[in-house]
């Protein structure tokens, strides 16, 4: 097994610097560079420019920069900086955001989960019922609404109809104005609560109907199978039935796709993010690559390809763990 | 020795007198500070902005989501009355210009201290300019703003209180232009390579990043940093040793701070601040008749004035150097642009895109501008009849029936228009001016594009007709960089800088001539002369200019001469709040 996660990691680094080269050749496609938008000021002139885009080296052929890039990577541990902010790219990225994006997605992957089983499983067993299509229903309503949309319908729902200023609460952001650089407390605690949820709902329900269709697919797929005609066939009770033979087995492909959604915990909310204006990585990247903020783009590309390499391999030993057939050497 | 000692005393008392803190005293409630009142301490301003400030190094800072929190942090020289837009004394407290107009001599109020409670004196004056602004290894646009006939005034101390700037040739602007921040030399000076040899050529940009503690940014404004909260909150807080007070002797900012909240955009901002979070928003023409309806339920006010126009400038451009030739020829025709100004039907713009909250804009000098000189500016109003004349005339005319104008050997006449996607308002107006196009006969091709693909293309000269918006500021001389014929922003006919055209030339005269007279009244012949010229050539056809529009909640004083020039954070320091426990409508804890 030590072996196979040994040969899964070196594989990764062909696969990153592939990966690396690439998104710098396109990267380099998009018209313009971090100075262009200096350009149409009439404060700056030609030679301030020249002077900003020498120091960004931008004046250098991109394969001059990606060399400097990766070497910096590789001799000193240094991902490059920020044009705009001048931080180092992983602090433009993280710092103040990764724990609020952690806890961002760790909170909608539970509440997704939790739903999304139970509403599979049900709609599994209850094919073709009234309920079943309900739920199905509500899981694509879930799905096509855009989630900025959403968020936004949300937040305007709380103000302008329910008028929730008059009670004293806030909408967008983490916290209500007075808490934001409060010492954490108990109120505080509350309001944040309060200002989850919205989120937790606009990305949850986003991620749900996939999952409610895998889980109702599976354990329909299972329900056919001979060995649970058999169980019947020897009288166990409908629910040992389901529960200890049909659905255990019907759960492995998600055990799956819950070690690949490893990267989307880090990726958050990000419409939703903006939207609501609460401090998320992706929302950072997205700034970076409005601005061709070069090293930030590729450092976050990086680092989200690391991710999802490691998210397939954690899905896989999942796998392995679970189903006592599968076995890697 | 008792002698000696007494001269002492009498020494220490003299220099203890030469101490005496000259404060700046705001006069509110007489003259231009009529409408404004002595107010109480406490409280927040609370507003919204869509972005992480990027440093908080003031120099450097290049867009708004910095710029709006440094400039609360700084102070400059001299400073631009919000009321009047006049030039004023700040931490100088007079000046002289000599005869010739050359040397300009500032006198420092004394007794001012930094917001770390260090003296200052004309050294820091002297390290900000020599030491930070003149150094190559800044790289900031400042620098640019004060260059004289290609050439930076050179800047000494005389004593303690006394800074001498020399110019290359008089400047008008110089006045306003000087008044940036200015740095304490006893934070940053071992960081300039114009004192220490040994610096690193780097460290004056990237000191003041936004990973810096607060308590090291220092400056002379009302305000200083207390925290910063990636994408949730900036805080301010009051700076104690700020250096205005009001007429009773208070020492002024009223507030105890501003609280920047990072929202995530108009919408939110919006919604925010209709919740009672925000103190103040300034609202987009959708969404008036919302806040209208509910002001009064809430407690806040909005305010529309039509006779104050914003700054900055909307415009279509031809390409007078496009590539394709046969449109070239057309391009750099008078009469076909003054025949596509006709075509602007800026009444419809303003009803349709702009809700009627908008005026037309004819000038290239902003209309709240002291220079701006309506009489002389020449108007080609939406005319489809005049215009459809002077493309007859031309040559411009169908000749197979098809419905579109033809060049003069048969090929339709049509040119591509572009603004950047996503903007709705200009998407807008370039529709309504193709459909007005179409009607007699002009073919245009409306392509939005990416915005840095724009800019690229705008000033690689690869365009054939560009809609977009500048900046501007009651100050023309601001726009050299555009009217000059040899400016980078010259972006409709950079061929011309070799050999301008005659009313060019003259343009360039009457913007050499405009910054070297320090009288208003002769500069503003000459400014008035370059907007004849430059209206009746119409090399920049105007469109419309969106009208000042703000709303605010009630419990925020001292509002009363809010317009385009300065708003909340312009007024920073001399706004009070009547509870000062409250921000938007509700009393927060």
């Amino acid at each position: 097994m030590l072996s196979f996660i040994i040969r899964r990691f070196l594989y990764m680094i062909p696969t990153l610097i592939v990966v690396s080269l690439v998104s710098f050749a396109i990267i380099q496609l998009m018209p313009g560079n971090f100075t262009t938008a200096f350009k149409l000021n009439p404060r700056f002139s030609k030679e301030t420019i020249a002077n900003l885009e020498a120091r960004y080296g931008l004046d250098k052929p991109w394969y001059v920069r990606y060399w400097k890039w990766v070497t910096g990577i590789v001799t000193r541990g240094d991902f490059g900086y920020s044009m705009e902010t001048q931080q180092p790219a992983f602090d433009a990225l993280f710092k103040g955001r990764l724990s609020w994006t952690l806890m961002m997605s760790f909170g909608t992957l539970i509440f997704t989960w939790a739903l999304a089983i139970p509403i599979g499983i049900y709609s599994a067993i209850h094919q073709y019922s009234v309920a079943d299509y309900i739920l199905t229903f509500f899981g694509f309503l879930g799905l096509s609404i855009p989630n900025f949309f959403l968020a936004l319908v949300i937040i305007w729902f709380l103000v302008a109809v329910l008028n929730v200023g008059a009670k004293g609460l806030g909408v967008g952001g983490l916290f209500d104005i007075q808490y934001i650089n409060a010492p954490w407390s108990w109120g505080k605690f509350v309001n944040f609560l309060w200002h989850l949820w919205p989120i937790i709902i606009v990305v949850g329900t986003s991620n749900m109907a996939s999952l409610i269709r895998y889980m109702r697919g599976q354990l329909l797929d299972t329900l056919g199978q001979q060995y649970v005609l058999t169980a019947r066939a020897k009288g166990l009770s409908e629910r040992v039935v389901i529960w200890k033979h049909a659905v255990r087995n019907a759960i492995n492909p998600l055990i799956t796709m819950l070690g690949m959604s490893l990267p989307t915990l880090f990726e958050g909310a990000f419409f939703t993010a903006i939207i609501l204006g609460v401090p998320s990585v992706e929302r950072a990247y997205w700034n970076a690559l409005q601005r061709q903020d070069e090293y930030v783009i590729m450092s976050g590309l990086l680092f989200f390809s690391f991710l999802l390499m490691v998210g397939n391999l954690l899905g896989d030993l999942m796998l392995a763990w679970v189903d006592p057939r599968i076995r890697y050497d | 020795m008792r002698k000696i000692l007494a001269l002492l005393g009498v020494l220490a008392l003299v220099s203890l007198g030469a101490l005496a803190q000259e404060y700046k005293v705001v006069p509110f409630g007489e003259g231009d500070w009529a409408n404004l009142t002595v107010g109480k301490y406490g409280g927040y301003l609370v507003v919204g902005t869509w972005n992480n400030p990027k440093t908080f190094n003031h120099h450097i800072a290049q867009e708004t989501s910095s710029t709006d929190i440094t400039s609360q942090l700084h102070a400059g020289l001299t400073e631009v009355n919000p009321i009047t837009d006049k030039v004023e004394p700040a931490l100088a407290k007079s000046w002289e210009i000599s005869e010739d107009g050359l040397t300009i001599t500032f006198h420092l109020r004394q007794g001012l201290q930094w917001s770390d409670g260090e003296p200052f004196t004309a050294d820091d004056v002297v390290f900000t300019f020599n030491g930070v602004i003149f150094n190559e290894d800044v790289r900031t646009d400042y620098r640019d703003v004060l260059m004289v006939e290609g050439q930076l005034p050179t800047c000494e101390k005389v004593d303690d209180y006394t800074v001498k700037f020399t110019l290359a040739a008089p400047f008008r602007p110089f006045l306003r232009q000087i008044g940036g921040a200015i740095y304490p030399a006893h934070k940053l000076k071992n960081l300039s390579r114009v004192y220490n040899p040994d610096a690193d050529p780097e460290a004056l940009n990237s000191v003041w990043g936004v990973d810096t503690p607060p308590e090291e940014i220092v400056g002379m404004g009302p305000f200083r940093l207390k925290e910063f909260i990636p994408d949730q909150l900036v805080v301010l807080e009051r700076n104690p040793y700020y250096w205005k007070v009001d007429p009773q002797g208070n020492r002024l900012p009223y507030l105890d701070g501003i609280k920047f909240v990072i929202v995530g955009g108009a919408d939110a901002e919006m919604l925010k601040f209709r919740n009672g979070e925000l103190d103040v928003y300034a609202p987009r023409p959708e969404d008036l008749s919302t806040l209208i309806a509910e002001a009064e339920q809430k407690g806040f006010e909005v305010r529309i004035d039509p006779t104050k126009p914003m700054f900055g400038t909307t415009w279509i451009v031809f390409n007078q150097d496009c590539p394709n030739e046969k449109l070239k020829e057309y391009f750099r025709m008078v009469e076909f642009r003054r025949a596509m100004a006709h075509l602007v039907d800026k009444q419809s713009i303003i009803d349709n895109v702009y809700l009627g909250l908008a005026v037309p804009q004819w000038s290239p000098v902003s209309i709240l501008s002291p220079f701006y000189a309506p009489e002389v500016v020449a108007k080609y109003e939406y005319d489809p009849d005049a215009a459809a004349q002077l493309l007859d005339q031309i040559g411009l005319v169908d000749q197979n029936g098809d419905g579109w104008r033809d060049l003069p050997d048969g090929t339709t006449f049509e040119f591509e228009l572009n603004t950047n996607v996503g903007n709705t308002v200009r998407e807008q107006i370039c529709q309504i001016f193709a459909d007005d196009c179409a009607k007699v006969g002009i073919k245009v091709n409306f392509n939005p594009i990416n915005f840095n693909a724009l800019v690229t293309k705008l000033l690689g000269s690869e365009y054939e007709a560009v809609l977009l918006g500048l900046t501007g500021s009651s100050e023309p001389n601001s726009g050299a960089n555009v009217y000059r014929s040899c400016g980078g922003l010259h972006f409709w006919r950079y061929s011309e800088c070799e050999n301008p055209r005659p009313f060019q030339q003259r343009i360039d005269e009457l913007y050499d001539l405009g910054v070297k007279t320090y009288d208003f009244d002769e500069a503003y012949q000459y400014y008035a002369e370059f907007q004849k010229l430059f209206s009746e050539n119409v090399d920049l056809i105007f469109t419309v200019n969106m009208v000042f529009r703000y709303a605010l909640y009630k419990n925020l004083k001292n509002t009363a001469e809010f317009s385009p020039l300065a708003q909340a954070l312009g007024f920073s320091e001399y706004l009070w709040k009547e509870n000062p426990n409250m921000v938007g409508n509700r009393v927060v804890g």
